[in-house]
């Protein structure tokens, strides 16, 4: 089917992962990218063709699509990239966006949780067992939260949810290291606001105990002088939620560059005096069963439950109960709060918790957080450079979805996916610097939904504790609140050269180099995907929840002559068939040269073709052109 | 084994094709074999221990006078520090606090955190000193005034844990985007080492800013120091042709990786991947020759990774280095909350760790080759949050090692006074402008190390701000070291 659309010069727009060459003319075809099965002709000048084709609902091909998955989700799987080049990729966008949240890793937490003590308990324990008394790790926590991704339909959400957890970073390497629910609470706050707006998900962080805890508001105190004390409240929190979750540190235009000063300078956004301002605002907070504030939690559960205000400090009535006239001084701090060129004025402390909505009101309508976020969420979703025109359509959107709602995040996720710097691949070839390093739990996630491991019963016991030691990463274990890999690292050579930045870079040296491909080695070669361990001693194994790679309906492409099929199945499911010709060959040759037997009937040997398989996946997650996602 | 039985050894065919002449010259590695270095050995390394996340260094060195001639130092801990305050501390004998550049020491006795014994023996036997009031600085800042109203460089982001962390580790404060002084120092001296087939900056902890310099990039090992822990897992044993196949992978790999990339990022990752590649056989090899190392090491990842790098060091003859430089973190000193508390489960970590690490070098007769010092990103405020303390600025830290001046108190402890009257604070809640910058502690590493004095502007940009080189004249004096007095060509020198 050819389109003739006349008067139209596509210039940027084209979608073909092979792009075509140029013939000295002003004509671009597009058909076997963006669009299936149609190609398009334009002779001058308007850039409306694709968006006329987008909304009458021309379909992708399957490179187009499994890109588009490879940005979307957690990892491409064979049979999405059909759906979605069917479907139509904004119309899968909108299904998603408007998909439920599927799954609740508490809820899976406190099920194996319970699971555990009835199984004590009907063994016989000594002492009766309740969920109360029974200890339970931090790994069920990756027990739950890859669980959830093997069963959730809203792959959107886990991807976009798994952005938010390095931007609003809390993390077990902190007080709370071993407590599962409250990693899985703070995940599934996280995933529940993902497709909500901008302002209710600051909400929630602030008030999730995870983040008062991990920033140290947590039971943050009024100024205190009298009686010899020295104490001022703490400002932790007030700065990294302007340096990292809101704000950043310079004033910002709406295509996220910096503003400048008369002298060409940055201008900073805060300074000391802006922080001990905000740092009054967050005092007063505490546990939501907490009887007065400073007292600690009661339990694993009270990290799962929306922090509580106190106005005054009355710890002293509990503390030392025997006196007669306990000290109750302010837990809220009185007076005027100053910060970022806004006073919020004085009100009873009983009211303090305006103080917090005012603040958080302030932070929200700030110029800065358009681009700010909207330039985080680009570099994890699709590529670490965005120009400053992709960053100032998304932040566009972010101010305004259309409706005049600001921070509507379905609309910006929407916005940073569809836009046409995301999904023109064909642009993305001139663009040297364009992509991103695939962080490493990607890559693992890549391989388990790349060749769709699953299980018929649908449970999956992963404690993923291998997986981390291999790949230094998985949810909530950042080693601090600056992330895996901060957004403006810049990696040694032509990055920086170019005057890029490279964020995931940070994670990449000669040891985490080594370990991912000894991770590869054990997932596909060992043929040991996930790490199965006992929840409690004495467990009888259920092997049944311990599932690996099963690849034996592909052993008929380990022959000779249908290697190329098998390498460029793959090719397009992990790498988006970004994997040259020649690296192909590479892997090819490099596999013809494996041993093989065939039966009588040319039916390869499986062991002999299991082995060849499993090095070309080997292969082909270890180029350059699958690790640097384009 | 001894010198002479190298040629015995090399006589029954151990050395398969080599030749002699060869083999004579890697002597040097074949010696490396025993544990003793040689007294005329050169050999010098450093080991930069980053606390990461802030220490507050008030409460590790801390003022103990209790009125005797007019030293009232724990008195005015007490009165600033209140709930935070140390009760108690091991009595350091402190023979020097003299002050710094005009910046006057407040007081005359000091003890350290009762947690840290073995910092307390390394002290008090001359193997290690602390710098006080040191911290990020573009140029001299004499007082609260000049901070605030004179035109005077101040580092960006005070405060601020990714700037102040990685200021430390670039000493060059007034910019984002600086290299490592670590790295800087490895681009002057790489020439030294005789083989470059690992470089001369190890990490313990991945990519870092310390260690990047110009022609320099960090080599990452895991604190599992064993050569059957580097490069790639081997594939099964029962699979037959197992060493073929994993030669075809391994060849596949490195065409992959070799290929030439248009893609920045895609150059970017193979040029690591091969660096990566190209390191493995050698760091194998080399331990392969690693001797026994008897002194304990506790279990944690601290002590873990500087027994790791005794290790490394006991195969330095073998990697060909004659300088190394070393980087470790330990993390967890954020302490908003729970500080006193935090401060006990993880001084002590440090204090053993480091002490079992010099012990160690001693067995490998390197105790005086090699100096360890602790970086962080800040000190605390000195007034307290409620149960923890905020960012400060200046602060305490350490150098430990045989060639350390030590038992000493270098820089000049400030006065526990967060009032008007005390011109060096800068905040009511008790944060200090530095008397010592670190550019002064690395000048005086750099110079033990090996650098030239003249190419001290390359390593140190913003060094011409505090110090200029004479003989005579150390930058802070906390090392010992013989003054050169030929100074050769200078290097350009970085501005910033």
């Amino acid at each position: 089917m050819i389109l003739k659309i006349s008067h139209l010069v596509i210039l940027s727009l084209l979608v073909i992962c092979t792009c075509p060459k140029m013939h000295g003319q002003t004509i671009k075809m597009f058909g076997k990218g963006e669009v299936k099965g149609v190609t398009v002709t334009a002779s001058s000048n308007a850039s409306k063709g694709i968006n006329t084709l987008k909304s009458t609902g021309y379909l992708p091909n399957e490179k187009a699509a499994s890109r588009f998955l490879s940005q979307a989700t957690m990892g491409t799987k064979w049979n999405e990239i059909n759906t979605v080049s069917q479907q139509g990729i904004e119309s899968w966008l909108n299904q998603q966006l408007n998909m439920g949240q599927s799954f609740n890793t508490q809820n899976y937490v406190q099920n194996l949780h319970q699971y555990i003590v009835d199984s004590l308990n009907a063994a016989g324990s000594a002492e009766p067992r309740t969920l109360a008394n029974t200890f339970v790790d931090d790994w069920i926590f990756d027990v739950a939260w890859f669980q959830g991704n093997m069963v959730s339909p809203d792959r959107l959400r886990w991807r976009v949810s798994l952005a938010l957890s390095q931007i609003f970073v809390t993390s077990r390497i902190s007080a709370f290291d071993d407590n599962p629910y409250v990693l899985a609470s703070y995940y599934d706050m996280l995933n529940k606001n993902a497709f909500s707006n901008y302002r209710s998900l600051i909400d929630s962080i602030t008030y999730h105990p995870a983040m008062a805890v991990y920033l140290t508001y947590m039971n943050n105190h009024a100024t205190d002088t009298t009686d010899g004390r020295q104490i001022y409240p703490d400002e932790n929190y007030a700065r990294e939620i302007m340096q990292l979750f809101s704000i950043g540190l310079f004033e910002l235009n709406t295509n996220g560059t910096e503003k400048k000063n008369t002298t060409g300078q940055p201008i900073a956004t805060y300074n000391n005096n802006d922080i001990a301002g905000l740092a009054k605002v967050f005092t007063g907070l505490s546990w939501h069963n907490s009887r007065y504030l400073g007292e600690s939690n009661i339990n694993n559960w009270s990290y799962t439950h929306r922090l509580k205000f106190f106005p005054m400090d009355s710890s002293d009535k509990y503390r030392r109960w025997w006196v007669s006239n306990p000290r109750i001084v302010y837990g809220h701090e009185p007076g005027p709060k100053t910060f970022l060129g806004n006073t919020i004025p004085a009100r009873p402390v009983a009211q303090g918790e305006l103080d917090i909505k005012d603040a958080l009101d302030i932070l929200f309508n700030h110029p800065n957080v358009g681009p700010f976020i909207s330039r985080r969420l680009i570099q994890h979703l699709v590529t670490s450079n965005p120009s400053p025109e992709y960053i100032e359509r998304v932040a566009t959107v972010f101010n305004n979805n259309g409706n005049g709602v600001r921070g509507d995040l379905k609309a910006v996720i929407k916005a940073i996916l569809l836009d046409q710097e995301a999904r023109d691949c064909c642009q993305q070839e001139a663009n040297i610097s364009y992509g991103h390093l695939r962080e490493p739990i990607l890559r693992y996630m890549n391989l388990i939904n790349g060749l769709n491991l699953s299980n018929q019963n649908g449970i999956y016991r992963n404690v993923m504790v291998d997986t981390y030691n291999r790949l230094d990463q998985r949810p909530l274990s950042s080693p601090s609140v600056f992330n895996f890999y901060q957004p403006d690292y810049i990696p040694d050579g032509p990055l920086q050269e170019a005057g890029k930045v490279g964020p995931e870079f940070q994670t990449l040296n000669s040891l985490s180099f080594t370990n991912y491909l000894n991770g590869l080695h054990r997932w596909l070669i060992q043929n040991t995907p996930v790490e199965y361990w006992g929840l409690f001693t004495n467990e009888t194994r259920k092997a049944d929840q311990a599932p690996v790679f099963d690849i034996s309906n592909e052993y008929v492409l380990a022959k000779d002559n249908r290697l190329t099929e098998f390498l460029d199945k793959y090719n397009l499911i992990l790498a988006q068939g970004r994997i040259s010709t020649e690296s192909i060959n590479v892997i090819k040759n490099t596999l013809l040269q494996m041993p093989m037997q065939y039966s009588s009937e040319g039916v390869p040997d499986s062991t002999l073709a299991d082995r060849r398989l499993r090095m070309g996946l080997f292969l082909i997650m270890t180029t350059p052109d699958y690790l640097i996602k384009r | 084994m001894k010198r002479r039985d190298f040629f015995k050894y090399a006589s029954c065919g151990a050395m398969g094709t080599t030749t002699l002449l060869s083999s004579l010259t890697s002597l040097g590695a074949i010696n490396g074999l025993t544990k003793a270095s040689s007294a005329g050995e050169d050999y010098k390394a450093l080991v930069c221990v980053l606390l990461a996340g802030g220490i507050d260094s008030f409460n590790v060195l801390i003022p103990t006078g209790t009125g005797a001639g007019g030293d009232n130092g724990f008195a005015d801990y007490q009165a600033l520090r209140t709930s935070l305050s140390l009760t108690s501390s091991l009595p350091l004998s402190v023979n020097q606090c003299t002050g710094h550049r005009g910046f006057n020491c407040s007081y005359n006795s000091f003890g350290i955190h009762p947690q840290m014994a073995g910092i307390q023996q390394l002290f008090n036997s001359g193997k290690l000193s602390f710098i006080s009031n040191i911290g990020t600085l573009v140029e001299p800042i004499a007082n609260a005034s000049e901070y605030n109203n004179s035109g005077k460089k101040l580092p960006l982001g005070i405060y601020s844990h990714s700037d102040q962390i990685m200021q430390w580790q670039t000493s060059v404060p007034q910019s984002r985007n600086a290299l490592g002084m670590g790295g800087r120092l490895a681009d002057i001296l790489n020439g030294n080492n005789t083989d470059n087939g690992i470089s001369m900056n190890i990490s313990l902890a991945g990519k870092n800013v310390f260690q990047r310099g110009q022609h320099i990039t960090e080599y990452s090992i895991s604190n599992n120091v064993d050569p059957n822990n580097v490069g790639l897992s081997s594939f099964p044993t029962w699979w037959p042709n197992q060493g073929i196949l994993q030669d075809l992978r391994e060849t596949a790999i490195d065409s992959l990786i070799s290929k030439n990339y248009a893609n920045l990022l895609q150059k970017t990752y193979s040029a690591t991947a091969k660096e990566s590649m190209a390191s493995f056989e050698i760091f194998k090899d080399a331990l392969k020759r690693m001797p026994v190392i008897n002194t304990p090491f506790q279990n944690n990842s601290l002590s873990r990774d500087l027994q790791a790098i005794a290790k490394v060091m006991s195969v330095r003859q073998q990697l060909g280095a004659k300088r190394q430089i070393f980087f470790v973190t330990y993390g967890g000193w954020d302490m908003h909350d729970g500080l006193l508390t935090g401060l006990n489960s993880r001084l002590p970590v440090v204090s053993q760790a480091l002490k079992s690490f010099y012990d160690a070098t001693v067995e490998l007769g390197i105790a005086d080759k090699v100096t360890s010092f602790t970086i962080s990103d800040f000190a605390r405020t000195l007034t307290s949050n409620g149960n923890g303390s905020d960012h400060g600025w200046g602060g305490n830290n350490l150098v430990m090692g045989g060639a350390v001046n030590g038992g000493k108190l270098f820089g000049a402890y400030p006065k526990m006074d967060t009032s008007s009257s005390n011109p060096i604070n800068i905040s009511f809640r008790g944060n200090f402008i530095p008397a010592v910058s670190t550019d002064e502690m690395y000048a005086e590493l750099a110079l033990w190390y090996g650098v030239s004095p003249s190419d001290l502007c390359y390593v140190l940009p913003n060094i011409g701000n505090f110090y200029s080189y004479s003989p005579a004249n150390k930058p802070i004096g906390f090392m010992n070291y013989a003054s050169v007095n030929n100074i050769n060509h200078p290097l350009d020198c970085i501005s910033y």
